[in-house]
């Protein structure tokens, strides 16, 4: 086999397993569609208001928001991605909530969750974001005490619950 | 019969190892490098799969060093063990055990059919294979464990092409250093040592 038709044979390889990729994706995104509350779109992260399903948002809503950066302590490296308050600000008013308003985040695919009061999310310092993980998905990180090393974190998230007091 | 007899019969029953014990040595070196540039080398690229620069630069380095079938994969093992006892990567042990395993998989793959990791184009694209093999288990893993699809799908074209690009990139970085240590006659003073 000469030079040209080996790297042919692993390129076409390549797009060939790719191709499978998005093919499997587009699968997914049929099957959580049927699967999902009806008004969220395939991939959408619910929000959830006082138990009942408000709303859900996308990449696409995230595009327009400023993202922030901070270094996490346990592994020096950097987290960037958007704040839980700009997003959450994005669809509501800051009125709607109270100080102590309960906001817990989880990914149902990872049984993980964490939990954090409104006071905490308004505060840049804390650093409550969203970034996006090594396979794309959201991941929950900060620097609060209780959410500042790797096994804390909740990736894939795809629900927030808010619970008004 | 004496102690001559025995040493001979000692060597017809033992079985040839396919990696010499200096080979296993060298590769679990590249393996621990690794590890160590994976841990201490920040680049300030908020890009997924960035480490790939240096990541495949280390395994072809490797596997021109020990120029066997299943160095990579060895390499890319051996540094999947360390550092799932390390703690690192984001989604558990197992996920960063087959994932850095993956990457050496994938190099083997990619060497079986070009061999020649001198050349810059055959080097890009063996670590163009070599790390997308690590981005197509985080991905499997994500499909199985039912990550949700739409992030996935936003994060999924951006991540492949980092991933495809910083392996690129790698392979090349790796290839230079090839033709740099041979130049300074790395691989004739490591042929006296086998």
């Amino acid at each position: 086999m000469n030079q040209k038709k080996r790297i042919l044979l692993l390129l076409g390889g390549l797009a060939a397993i790719i191709a499978v990729m998005f093919v499997v994706e587009y699968i997914r995104g049929i099957s959580q569609a049927n699967n999902s509350d009806g008004e969220l779109q395939p991939g959408d992260v619910a929000i959830y208001w006082n138990g009942k399903l408000d709303l859900g948002f996308s990449a696409a809503d995230l595009e327009t928001l400023e993202k922030v950066t901070f270094t996490d302590k346990e592994d020096q490296k950097i987290q960037e991605g958007w704040l839980l308050k700009d997003i959450l600000l994005n669809f509501y008013t800051n009125d709607q909530f109270s100080e102590d308003t309960v906001i817990r985040v989880s990914s149902s695919s990872r049984s993980l969750s964490a939990t954090v009061i409104w006071d905490e999310v308004l505060n840049d310092k804390n650093f409550i974001m969203f970034d996006l993980s090594g396979r794309g998905t959201l991941k929950l990180v900060s620097v609060l005490e209780r959410l500042d090393v790797r096994a804390e974190w909740v990736q894939d998230i795809d629900k927030i619950e808010i619970n008004p007091q | 019969m004496g102690p001559g007899y025995r040493q001979d019969r000692d060597k017809s029953t033992m079985k040839k190892q396919y990696f010499s014990t200096f080979q296993v040595f060298l590769m679990t070196f590249f393996a621990v490098l690794i590890v160590v540039a994976k841990i201490a080398l920040r680049l300030p690229i908020q890009l997924s799969g960035h480490s790939g620069i240096f990541w495949m630069a280390i395994i072809i380095v490797g596997t021109r060093v020990v120029p066997k079938k299943g160095a990579a994969s060895f390499i890319g093992l051996m540094s999947g063990i360390i550092s799932a006892f390390k703690g690192l990567g984001d989604f558990g042990a197992l996920n960063t055990l087959i994932s850095y395993t993956a990457v050496g998989v994938g190099t083997d793959i990619a060497l079986l059919v070009l061999r020649n990791q001198e050349n810059l184009i055959y080097a890009s694209l063996i670590g163009m294979v070599g790390h997308f093999g690590k981005f197509l288990v985080k991905w499997a893993f994500g499909v199985i464990s039912g990550a949700p699809v739409g992030f996935v799908a936003l994060g999924l074209g951006k991540a492949l092409i980092s991933y495809i690009v910083f392996g690129a990139l790698g392979g090349i970085l790796g290839g230079l250093t090839i033709v740099a240590l041979k130049k300074a006659g790395y691989f004739a003073y490591l042929a006296e040592k086998k």
